[in-house]
């Protein structure tokens, strides 16, 4: 295989996972105001979840009921969050480090939850498609290209909904003025709870993508939730299209990174070329000044 | 000065009286030891105050600093063979470097943007320490570091007596000089930039160099007690990186209570005995412990001190 087209794919597999990732992060940071820091155990319980409904060893039911459970079971987690350990503290006058701090509970919470309910042994889901598929001359896991496919159409998805309907354009305007849409009767909180829920989501599908890639252990989400960090300040928090051209430029650079200069170096680079982008922009690559 | 220890040495000298009779009464090296620790994240916790709390700037890089108080120590210590006396207080100045340069990127930046960047940089010294692994040894960490002695007492031969007194000791000056910044000059311009920055400026603060001093000031006990923990434990790790230390001081800040510096304190002792107390539990202390975090923020918004606060009878002047 090509050296310079395998790298170039893993950067596309790469980004497009931080996007469902990052892209979650950035829906509640510009609807609420806040930074979920439980955002990486969702992906860890996605991929869970997953395999308790579907694989042989949990209940059998097939990857399609489990991707299901996971998406809808998260989505439901998410809006609990929001419920008990977010909407309490709107209105505190420490708003985002009280945020900080409850998700940061959630977090310790939820994995060690994980542990005890699924022991410390690794797990793996099955790929969602087997085989390979030969594309200009590259043999390709089918399921790589899966993910490179469905990532996308989840984030087209996800701008329609924001764009074309009557939600999506109320949830953006909460994350503009939240008075203001109170005021013209968008049932705010409601909102919160579609944010989180949303969000959730997108997280638990990335972990169901992420969990036949590598093993699911309570900690599988740490490490991309750092990565989606990078790319939120990358593409600019608060702008969605920004972060999901952040989560492409982000994989591709950890691609050329891995392979240049080592697995080693790569997260330091990474941190570094974060750190310059902001000095020089600090609204982000893509973002606006507000 | 004078009226900081009119108001609140009434109430602070007999706690600092209460924990140095502790060795005296607790003979068990173990629950010397548990004071010990206890004080260290107290130290951490409450000079994170004066950056988090008082100077509003999500500074997340807190802990790096005292990861590179540890192994500045060590280095000194191991390597230089200079004595721990010397190397523990030299931890301050590096810390300080590593705050400062730290605070480059962050002068120019608003909320979220500064936890991020601080995050990033935390991760950098991380990174830089693991790769640089013929000074620090890498993942392995530096071992069997030279422990404090006077004349031919070895404080790790003495059931932690000696260290006891030293970490208790640190944590008096750094109360002090805390309380001390709070209430002084410097410490309400830095209150007055994170309340309404615009207007500091205009009353002629810089917000830049504002910044750049609370956060070098809260620093510089941070990375002593970074040296004085490595020289204790004997041990310099990268495990004072990992992110379950920046969350469990960050708790005891909060569910102590910001803009106090004494809450910080009383929640490092309570949650460094009760994790403790509950290792037999396993994972579920962890549940335990976070539950009870929420609780106290959802009862206690301003955290555990201000249950001490409001019972306290109302004084003429004004708290800050």
């Amino acid at each position: 295989m090509d050296i310079l087209s395998s790298v170039l794919l893993s950067g596309v597999v790469l980004g497009s996972l931080y996007a469902l990732m990052a892209t979650g992060l950035a829906l509640v940071w510009t609807t609420l105001g806040i930074f979920n820091f439980a955002h990486g155990i969702f992906i860890a319980l996605g991929a869970y979840v997953a395999w308790q409904f579907g694989t042989e060893e949990g209940f059998g039911l097939g990857a399609t009921i489990g991707i299901v459970a996971a998406v809808s079971l998260l989505a439901a987690l998410g809006c609990l969050i929001e419920r008990t350990l977010v909407r309490p503290f709107l209105g505190h006058r420490n708003l985002v480090l009280a945020v900080v701090i409850t998700t940061l509970a959630a977090l310790i919470f939820l994995e060690n939850s994980a542990l005890l309910v699924w022991g410390p042994r690794f797990k793996q889901l099955p790929p969602l498609v087997d085989g390979t598929l030969a594309i200009g001359g590259l043999d390709i896991a089918a399921h790589e290209v899966l993910i490179v496919l469905l990532s996308p159409a989840l984030l087209l998805a996800l701008w329609a909904f924001l764009r074309l309907t009557y939600m999506g354009a109320a949830l953006r305007a909460v994350s503009q003025n939240q008075d203001a849409a109170l005021m013209v009767g968008i049932p705010v909180p409601v909102l919160f709870a579609l944010a989180f829920g949303i969000s959730a989501a997108l997280a638990a599908i990335a972990g169901v993508l992420l969990g036949s890639i590598r093993f699911i252990t309570p900690a599988m989400g740490n490490e991309p939730l750092v990565k989606a960090l990078i790319v939120a300040i990358f593409g600019g928090l608060g702008s969605i299209s920004g972060t999901i051209g952040g989560a492409y430029v982000i994989g591709m650079l950890e691609a050329v990174c891995v392979y240049f200069i080592g697995l080693y170096w790569t997260p330091a680079a990474l941190f570094l070329c974060m750190i310059l982008v902001l000095l020089v922009r600090p609204q982000g690559l893509f973002g606006r000044v507000d | 000065m004078r009226d900081l220890l009119r108001e609140e040495l009434p109430l602070a000298l007999p706690v600092l009286l209460l924990l140095a009779l502790v060795p005296f009464v607790a003979t068990e090296s173990y629950i010397r030891h548990l004071f010990i620790i206890a004080m260290v994240y107290a130290i951490v916790a409450s000079n994170w105050d004066l950056s988090l709390g008082y100077g509003g700037i999500f500074n997340f890089a807190h802990l790096s600093f005292f990861g590179v108080g540890a192994y500045t120590s060590a280095i000194l210590s191991k390597t230089l063979e200079i004595t721990p006396w010397l190397s523990v207080p030299a931890s301050a100045f590096t810390a300080m470097a590593a705050a400062a340069l730290v605070c480059l990127p962050v002068l120019r930046l608003q909320g979220i943007y500064i936890i991020l960047v601080t995050f990033a940089f935390a991760q950098l010294v991380l990174q830089l320490i693991l790769s640089q692994s013929d000074i620090t040894g890498g993942s392995r960490g530096m071992v069997l570091l030279p422990p404090l002695e006077i004349g031919d007492i070895n404080f790790a031969r003495d059931g932690k007596f000696g260290y006891y007194f030293v970490a208790l000791g640190l944590l008096a000056v750094s109360t002090l000089t805390m309380r001390w910044l709070v209430r002084s000059a410097f410490g309400r311009g830095v209150i007055a930039m994170r309340d309404d920055p615009d207007y500091a400026a205009a009353r002629g603060l810089s917000v830049a160099r504002q910044r750049l001093m609370t956060m070098i000031l809260s620093a510089a006990f941070t990375g002593v007690a970074g040296g004085f923990y490595a020289t204790y434990l004997r041990v310099a790790s990268t495990k004072v990186f990992e992110f379950g230390i920046l969350s469990l001081v960050l708790s005891m800040l909060l569910v102590g209570g910001i803009n106090t510096v004494y809450g910080p304190i009383v929640a490092a002792f309570a949650l460094t005995f009760l994790t403790e107390f509950m290792v037999d539990l396993g994972p579920w202390r962890f549940l335990i412990i976070a539950a009870l975090m929420v609780l106290v923020l959802l009862v206690y918004p301003g955290g555990l001190w201000s249950i001490f606060t409001s019972l306290a009878p109302k004084r003429k002047s004004r708290r800050r």
